[in-house]
């Protein structure tokens, strides 16, 4: 395995301060969400499950887009960062996948009449969910850093199809799902205040995504280290 | 790497000629799992056109995984995998050339396959044309995968159960299609078939473009 001087993932100093934004959003968009959001007229109050799950779907879009830009990185480069960036936003994307399928799941219940509905979007999900923990499992079973690295890069790289598919799939087939409302041809369909605590909701946990990645990130660069000074 | 991968596939071919093995088990794996299907899911539901089709996709892929397992474990038997890998555009080559092998050996495991469902369950096959056209084009997208998912995992001792884990999500899209494209024949229905096998056939070069194209790295 090529060893490098290439600089850590984030500097020890910038992480607390990232920690502290992301609980301080976290907080705030929690408070927005729960008070100053108005109740939905038609659902009532289920509707802020919202603003969990939407977050979490985004934050597991973002996680595996980067799985497979730091996967391409490490097949071109070799370097042990791209390698630790992958495996830690697998991770992240993982939790935040499994958490939008259980948000989704509870809210599903009281609006659709049922926990789960083989529904596209539903579906599309849980492949992905699958897919990557297939991914993760597949890293835990090599002890050999450059081999298991490059294993499950080509796994990242196959894996990210899934994205947009997932995105995509309630516009290409008659799904249950709701179509997009704030990514959509005309502007989002949702009332100022609501659409304010949604794309907060967004940010905080994109912070909380950097914090855990910048956080696991460097735990894998020490493993790595640690592997290599090994032998 | 044309010329390589084409004397890979013929050397697969003899290989599975002397020792046939490989399809032995590929076709025996996929009948007990259409007899077991069937009884399972009962003769008459297993002979509705969109349950037998989906049954005799979900046999062949599992098919697919133990025939393309069995020509990776010879390679390793043999210690012929490393002496191909060391050759200059090695890894494209076993790639390819194992794909156009394993399609061989899947066409006469699907061929051996949907023959015993039709017979077994005496199934109409009103547009055996577009049937053989959906079964053909099924076959193509199946290797891509298949293969690389064994080459990335040909040295784990969990590679039983992690090549199901990493094909199976991958190839949802290919197992749809299929079994529409099949059930529409099963059904007499014509346009129907032949769309789905259109996008069959846009899969298999989608899996084969993606499979060559990172595979070098994937092979050890």
């Amino acid at each position: 395995m090529t060893t490098t001087a290439f600089p850590r993932v984030l500097p020890l100093r910038i992480r607390p301060a990232l920690a502290l934004a992301a609980v301080a959003s976290a907080l705030i968009a929690t408070a927005m969400a729960l008070v100053w959001a108005p109740t939905d007229a038609v659902q009532g109050d289920v509707q802020r499950i919202m603003y969990v799950h939407v977050p979490s779907a985004w934050t597991a879009y973002l996680a595996f887009l980067v799985v497979f830009v730091a996967s391409v990185g490490w097949l071109w480069s070799r370097r042990p960062v791209f390698d630790a960036v992958a495996v830690a936003s697998a991770e992240i994307g993982v939790l935040f996948t499994g958490l939008a399928l259980v948000s989704g799941s509870l809210w599903a219940k009281p609006t659709w009449g049922v926990w789960w509905t083989w529904e596209p979007r539903l579906l599309t999900t849980a492949v992905m969910f699958v897919m990557y923990v297939g991914y993760l499992l597949l890293r835990s079973l090599s002890h050999d850093v450059a081999r298991r690295a490059t294993r499950a890069a080509v796994v990242g790289i196959v894996a990210v199809v899934n994205v947009p598919i997932v995105h995509l799939s309630v516009t290409w087939m008659n799904a249950l799902h709701q179509l997009p409302t704030v990514l959509r041809p005309g502007g989002p369909a949702l009332d100022d205040r609501m659409l304010a605590t949604l794309l907060l909701g967004v940010a905080a946990f994109t912070l909380v995504y950097a914090w855990l990645l910048a956080t696991r990130a460097a735990l894998e660069r020490a493993r790595q280290d640690r592997w290599l000074a090994l032998g | 790497m044309i010329r390589r991968a084409w004397l890979v596939a013929l050397r697969e071919t003899r290989a599975d000629r002397r020792h046939p093995d490989g399809i032995v088990a590929g076709i025996t794996f996929m009948a007990a799992l259409v007899l077991l299907e069937s009884v399972v899911v009962g003769p008459q539901v297993a002979r509705d056109a969109t349950v037998a089709a989906a049954l005799y996709w979900i046999a062949l892929l599992f098919a697919a995984m133990v025939t393309a397992a069995r020509s990776f474990e010879r390679e390793l038997e043999d210690d012929a995998l490393e002496a191909v890998i060391a050759l200059p555009g090695g890894r494209d080559a076993l790639y390819a050339g194992k794909l156009v092998a394993l399609a061989g050996t899947l066409a006469v495991v699907a061929a051996v396959g949907g023959v015993l469902q039709i017979g077994l369950l005496d199934l109409d096959v009103p547009l055996a044309g577009h049937l053989v056209a959906a079964a053909a084009l099924g076959v193509l997208g199946l290797p891509a995968v298949v293969v690389l998912d064994v080459a990335l995992t040909l040295r784990l001792r969990a590679r039983a159960a992690l090549v199901p884990i990493l094909a199976l999500p991958v190839l949802m899209p290919q197992l749809i299609a299929a079994t529409n494209a099949s059930a529409a024949a099963l059904a007499g229905e014509g346009p129907t078939s032949l769309a789905w096998s259109a996008l069959l056939l846009a899969m298999a070069v989608v899996y084969g473009a993606i499979g060559l194209t990172i595979v070098p790295t994937a092979i050890e």
